[in-house]
């Protein structure tokens, strides 16, 4: 498995990927059992469409009224008696929570999964800080066990067989499983947390959404995890990003109706939180302080460069478990945060699209993606976008260029491009075996995977020509 | 940082303009919460109490549920539920006036909450009959935690108390919201080893529901 490498190696983590047939097996056995399970709730869901219309609205229209519903928000969370910060970068963000981690002399801290935290780098920060991290969401406690990197959004320890993790938790659990029952480790990673999620000193969540009109953040986990981390510690820290905004908690729903049948199948998270501030006078329960960091960390770039469409995103995962290339590499080799078709768009946001060209190339365009994806984002079309920005950039390798160059060259010059093909027809015949092409020169790059169909002797166009009723 | 709210602020107003009447802006907003039978999944033409039971209790939840006429019945539903179960006759009962005075003679009641609790009882303040869930609101009488430690959870919720969709209960809880809504569906579970759903991550292992009250016609 090893540490995956950075976006700027894609191809060669893809090539290493490949090779690990444990990996595949891996991928295989959560992304299959995620694509049945939400193909069976939106069968039952006759009302679907309709929802994933509604909620692409929904998420335009908060977006198109940003600076509105931020400053209603911040009000509204203020007057519960949360504290609101604003970070630009993702270092300032770290800097926020650090900060109040500190404040709060805090020596332990518990995390419910955010990817939001991740992006910014959080857990790097904290243990930069010396401050104790626990991380409480079943997959994320896995990886941190494992010293790796989350390999998707809604399954971060995806590329982990039950085997690789029963061996883990026999190493690392004070009280260990017996066997590689999922059932049995769980328990197991019950025991370890417990006094973990009582004993911390602050609570790190994400939101899947902040509502506007009530200041509250909501958090959906089928854990209870979250509830844990925001309850028993003094402080409790939420990050989020600004385009996670709902007017109302009516509107959260409409968006929890496509979020997790579109993530995991079900119909309703089973525990659904909405936090509004801190403890109150009486209360029996719940953090002395609440503290709201909104992160923008490039997604205002994002209202101008023509990727607007990709702020509706709402992080349900569907489009990397129906993707045909997530579903051969695993997330770790796209090296970056998030992984799949959203993390091809997202990634060069974050890390600049010299350093992750490779990433929105590595897409058959098929367009699964975007059949899927809850709140309809157009994903090939903004990663045809990259392409076409990556060209005018001139970050394409020359070879590439010259490449297409020769074939514009030729498809601008139909003439001439019937006679190249008249001619190159028979020649690829030449290499082929039955009807298949094992190898062929300046074809390596695909027959090296596969072989390709003989192509048949007469060009389309001949063909055509041949066969018209008055020719 | 208000270097940053003023720098994110003053780029979101470049890209977008400056915003529109607050009014207009809450026009689009309703219409967005407008002709709800399309946009969510119609209920079986049945009570909502039987709706609302077997959602609870189908697969994908995997709840358990029982209907007793009165709440004064609800102690021995509990009582039932520890035997059956082979748990010890004692639970942490919510401090919820309404179920402080039932008569739990048999059961030895705790207050507090412990860490590794066997039982908790307690009383949901709404049920949604479209996703079978419980909806509690954190305050002085309902701890959150009450709902998250124990491995049995056994909750009472009134008839009259189940609406019919998730906006239902945003409409019936209007008003200055709680500082912790929790709705809850089922209980806890995970499915981050391969996929395979199992119950009982963090939050309870088991959770049982008595559903108070006649149904109405």
């Amino acid at each position: 498995m090893g540490e995956a490498g950075t976006a700027d190696t894609f191809k060669a983590n893809a090539k290493a990927a490949l090779a690990d047939r444990v990996l595949k097996v891996a991928i295989d056995r959560t992304t299959g059992t995620a694509e049945t399970k939400r193909a069976a709730a939106v069968a039952d869901f006759a009302e679907f469409d309709g929802a994933r219309e509604r909620s692409r609205r929904l998420k335009d229209h908060v977006i198109a009224n940003l600076e509105h519903y931020l400053l209603q928000f911040e009000s509204n969370a203020r007057a519960n008696g949360a504290r609101v910060h604003w970070a630009s970068t993702a270092e300032q963000a770290c800097e926020i929570v650090v900060g109040i981690c500190r404040d709060a002399r805090a020596r332990s801290v518990t995390r419910s999964k955010s990817m939001l935290g991740e992006e910014i780098g959080l857990p790097h920060a904290l243990a930069e800080a010396g401050i104790e991290r626990v991380e409480t969401d079943l997959a994320e406690h896995i990886i941190q066990l494992a010293g790796e990197r989350p390999s998707h959004i809604i399954w971060p320890a995806m590329h982990r067989t039950r085997e690789q993790i029963a061996a883990l938790f026999k190493a690392k659990h004070r009280e260990p499983p017996r066997n590689d029952d999922p059932g049995a480790m769980v328990e197991s990673a019950r025991r370890e947390l417990r006094d973990k999620f009582l004993g911390a000193d602050v609570g790190i969540a994400g939101a899947n959404f902040l509502v506007a009109d009530t200041g509250a953040t909501c958090t959906v986990t089928n854990e209870g995890n979250a509830e844990l981390t925001a309850t028993p510690p003094r402080v409790f820290i939420v990050t989020a990003g600004i385009e996670k905004l709902v007017p109302s908690t009516a509107h959260a729903m409409e968006l929890l109706r496509v979020l997790v049948r579109s993530a995991t199948g079900g119909e309703l998270t089973q525990y659904t939180t909405f936090h509004c501030g801190p403890k109150r006078p009486g209360d029996a329960d719940g953090p002395d302080e609440m503290h709201i960091v909104l992160v923008d960390n490039g997604r205002t770039r994002m209202l101008t460069n023509g990727l607007r469409e990709m702020l509706r995103c709402i992080r349900c995962g569907a489009c990397m478990n129906h993707c045909v290339v997530y579903r051969q590499i695993g997330g770790h080799a796209y090296g970056s945060v998030y992984p799949g078709p959203m993390g091809a768009v997202l990634t060069p946001v974050f890390e600049g699209l010299d350093k992750s060209r490779d990433l929105v190339h590595a897409c058959t365009m098929n367009g699964r993606c975007a059949e899927v994806c809850p709140v309809m984002i157009p994903l090939p079309t903004l990663l045809r976008g990259w392409r076409d920005r990556s060209w005018r950039e001139g970050l394409e390798p020359a070879s590439v260029r010259s490449g297409i160059g020769v074939w514009r060259f030729l498809a601008t010059r139909p003439r001439l491009y019937r006679l190249a093909t008249r001619f190159g027809l028979p020649a690829m015949r030449l290499f082929s075996r039955r009807g298949w092409i094992r190898s062929m020169p300046l074809a390596g790059g695909w027959t090296e995977y596969r072989d390709m169909p003989a192509p048949p002797a007469r060009s389309f166009m001949d063909q055509y020509r041949a066969r018209r009723p008055n020719a | 940082m208000s270097d940053a709210r003023a720098q994110i602020l003053g780029a979101v107003r470049t890209a977008l303009g400056p915003p529109r009447e607050a009014a207009a802006i809450a026009a689009e907003a309703a219409a967005l919460l407008e002709t709800p039978e399309l946009i969510r999944p119609r209920l079986p033409n049945r009570s909502l109490t039987d709706v609302f039971a077997e959602r609870i209790s189908a697969p994908k939840i995997g709840a358990t549920v029982e209907r007793v006429p009165r709440l004064a019945d609800f102690p021995r539903a509990v009582d039932r539920y520890l035997r059956e179960n082979g748990l010890p006759q004692a639970a942490a009962l919510q401090p919820a006036p309404e179920l402080l005075e039932l008569d739990w003679a048999g059961i030895e009641l705790h207050k507090g909450m412990a860490a590794d609790q066997a039982a908790g009882i307690g009383i949901a303040r709404w049920g949604v009959a479209e996703t079978g869930s419980l909806v509690f609101h954190s305050g002085p009488d309902t701890p959150v935690l009450f709902n998250f430690l124990p491995l049995h959870s056994v909750i009472a919720i009134d008839v009259r108390q189940i609406v019919a969709h998730l906006e239902d209960y945003a409409a019936a809880a209007a008003g200055p919201p709680p500082r912790n809504a929790n709705i809850i569906t089922g209980a806890s579970g995970t499915t981050d080893i391969e996929g395979s759903y199992v119950r009982g991550a963090h939050g309870p292992g088991f959770l049982h529901v008595v559903i108070i009250g006649d149904t109405p016609i």
